[in-house]
């Protein structure tokens, strides 16, 4: 199995090859050979001579989160095989960001208007979760050519709020 | 003792209250508002009762909606735990006026230590120090000066109509002070519209440690100690310990006395805790105020003393004397606590809300986890976003630390981002170990801690060989395990086996 790892930003190429509980694996050239259990649904147990590595992997938004020895890794996985344009590759091509949600909160204010110039890191909407307001910040400069909430909205992670071209 | 409790409250100290009555044979009944039906609090109850809509507003503080939930599964008492309602004088008449027994001290009580100014003349009629300064603004530079001669340096200009730093200057010598003065009547002009400064003593370093009281309906007030509680960040404390790193008998001894009158003064009975601030190097130590409830921090002094705080909340309550005399609080060992937050340390401490996905709390040794959640927990946008206290005791603050180590290794939280990271770097700190503790450490452990500390190049790879098992798992059915025998196969099979022995 052929693929891509994303971590970071640094793309890898991954090339794992699986036979019942062995696990070989080449990533940017570094090879491992490990032994693979899975006490239970994405948990992966991996042996490394004696060294044991408890793998755990959560499906999130635009990957996995990876937890092991205390620390999580989000992974972007892309699979060659199944390579199509994506939302991703759109919304560079054309120049458009996307301002989002990060978490489920309530809007309490918008700083911006349809058509108003940005500077890169200007906050734009402040949204209220667990008692705290987070502002919202442009991620580059340019003009607000749509704005998805008011004050008062509720929204859920991942919402856009407003593009930016 | 009360034959069933109300517990008007959510989340870990909920579930805490619970086990308390568990032990002392009382009936718990909780309550829930309609985001938290399925969480932990609720589980772990004999009785539960929906008081409303998410909001707290609605819910946890619907005065209204509590009294009638106690009163329809005809509890006797209401214990509120800490937050919420716990501090409201008014939910204390109400309760009593419902004729059920409010677990905490007096509402005028209360009331007394809610208000800044009664709480400050409260200290001062105690014979206890309060931070020294003006209490009308100043009218001329000449008076700034006269009183800054009198406090002595260093002093601190606030702004009287100020707050969040803005016309604040701290002023160590009388040389400094007119430019001070002037720079901070500007910045105070400029940021509230009002120049008016007012002056007060300058505590260096200060740390925040408070003594636990408790009081009984017989006249007997004990003290149960200090906690030290320097390690804050948005004035809210993440990590307390008892005793505080700098303990000495005759410091604990003339706070815990201090604490005393005050509780005295206003008649207090229950649980209650004496906040001071306390100047690293003199050892003087001011009244800032008073709690009237339990502290979340409870634990550590529990730990350390070996009583179990809420059960003597439950015998104040119904009118039997504390289980203890000042004489018989021993402290033993140290005691270590760290609240665990769905927020996201590397982000500026920004709340983490989802579900949690996997849950494994530490154990042994030493180890106590008061904890609000479990596996499937859903961490709402709704309320604070403490999920639990991992609270480790040892021996010696060495001990403490080693174990509070170890049990952050072992501590699994996934699908929310936890400050777990934030406290396995500072077990590590060396002002930490040392000891060295203020409300200043946090800002100081940023500047020490900026640089992110790289992971093994072998545990990135893993987590991306991990990350790709689980997509052909999950995404491609026909990759997994070639060869082996899939459920199909064999169900196939037993079918066919069947089939023969029939024929």
């Amino acid at each position: 199995m052929k693929l891509k790892a994303v971590i970071g930003d640094r793309e890898q190429d991954l090339n794992v090859q699986i036979d019942g509980e062995s696990v070989r694996a080449e990533i940017d050239g570094r090879i491992y050979e490990l032994e693979l259990r899975e006490p239970e649904p994405g948990c992966y147990l991996f042996f490394r001579d004696a060294e044991v590595h408890e793998c755990r992997v959560n499906k999130v938004q635009d990957g996995f989160d990876v937890s092991l020895h205390e620390r999580s890794y989000p992974v972007a996985i892309i699979d060659p095989k199944r390579l199509r344009s994506d939302q991703d590759a759109d919304r560079h091509h054309h120049g458009l960001a996307e301002i989002t949600a990060p978490m489920p909160g309530k809007v309490v204010r918008v700083h911006i208007e349809t058509g108003a110039a940005v500077e890169k890191g200007a906050g734009v909407i402040v949204v209220e979760a667990m008692k705290m307001q987070n502002e919202m910040k442009s991620p580059r400069a340019g003009v607000v050519i749509s704005i998805n909430v008011k004050p008062g909205d509720t929204v859920n992670a991942g919402d856009v709020l407003a593009v930016v071209e | 003792m009360f034959r069933k409790v109300l517990i008007a409250n959510r989340g870990e100290i909920a579930v805490r209250i619970i086990r308390a009555c568990r032990e002392l044979g009382i009936k718990p009944v909780a309550i829930y508002s309609e985001a938290d039906v399925e969480s932990l609090h609720v589980r772990v109850a004999d009785e539960a009762v929906c008081v409303g809509p998410a909001p707290s507003s609605q819910s946890y503080l619907n005065i209204d909606a509590i009294i009638a939930a106690a009163k329809a599964v005809n509890a006797d008492a209401i214990h509120p735990g800490y937050g919420f309602l716990a501090e409201n004088a008014g939910f204390a008449r109400a309760v009593t006026a419902a004729g059920l027994t409010f677990i905490g001290p007096s509402a005028d009580a209360m009331e007394t230590m809610g208000s800044k100014t009664s709480a400050r003349r409260a200290a001062v009629e105690s014979g206890v120090p309060i931070v020294p300064g003006t209490v009308d603004a100043l009218t001329s530079f000449a008076e700034a000066l006269a009183t800054a001669e009198e406090f002595g340096y260093p002093v601190m200009l606030k702004a009287a109509a100020g707050g969040g730093g803005k016309g604040m200057r701290l002023v160590t010598s009388s040389g400094d002070l007119r430019s001070a003065f002037e720079t901070a009547q500007t910045e105070a002009a400029a940021a509230f519209g009002d120049s008016s400064l007012y002056l007060e003593k300058a505590v260096e370093r200060p740390r925040h440690i408070e003594i636990q009281i408790f009081a009984d309906t017989h006249g007997n007030v004990v003290h149960l100690g200090e906690r030290e509680c320097s390690i804050q960040r948005r004035h809210q404390k993440v990590i307390e310990e008892c005793p505080s790193p700098i303990n000495d008998p005759d410091l604990r001894r003339r706070m815990g006395e201090a604490a005393v009158k005050i509780g005295k003064t206003v008649d207090y009975t229950g649980a209650g805790t004496v906040e001071f601030l306390l100047a690293d190097a003199t050892r003087e130590f001011y009244f800032l105020e008073m709690n009237t409830r339990l502290q979340v921090e409870h634990p550590v002094t529990e730990l350390v003393t070996g009583f179990d705080l809420v059960r003597e909340q439950f015998l104040v309550a119904s009118g039997e004397p504390l289980s203890f005399t000042q004489d018989g609080v021993r402290w033993t060992g140290h005691a270590i606590e760290c609240r665990v937050y769905a927020e996201d340390p590397a982000n500026n401490f920004f709340p983490s809300p989802g579900t949690i996905t996997h849950l494994r709390e530490p154990a042994g040794p030493g180890i106590r986890v008061d904890s609000g959640v479990a596996n499937g927990s859903e961490v709402s946008i709704y309320y604070d976003p403490m999920i639990a206290k991992l609270a480790v005791w040892g021996r010696t603050r060495d001990e403490a630390i080693d174990r509070l180590r170890r049990a952050l290794d072992e501590y699994q939280v996934t699908g929310i981002t936890t400050t777990l990271p934030f406290f396995r770097e500072v077990v590590g700190d060396e002002e930490f170990v040392a000891g060295r503790l203020d409300t200043g450490f946090i800002a100081r452990f940023n500047e020490r801690h900026a640089a992110p500390v790289e992971p093994p190049q072998e545990h990135v790879d893993l987590a991306a060989i991990a990350a790709a098992i689980h997509y052909a798992r999950t995404q491609q059915p026909a990759f997994v395990q070639p060869g082996a025998n899939g459920r199909w196969k064999m169900a196939a099979r037993a079918a066919g086996l069947r089939r023969w022995r029939k024929s």
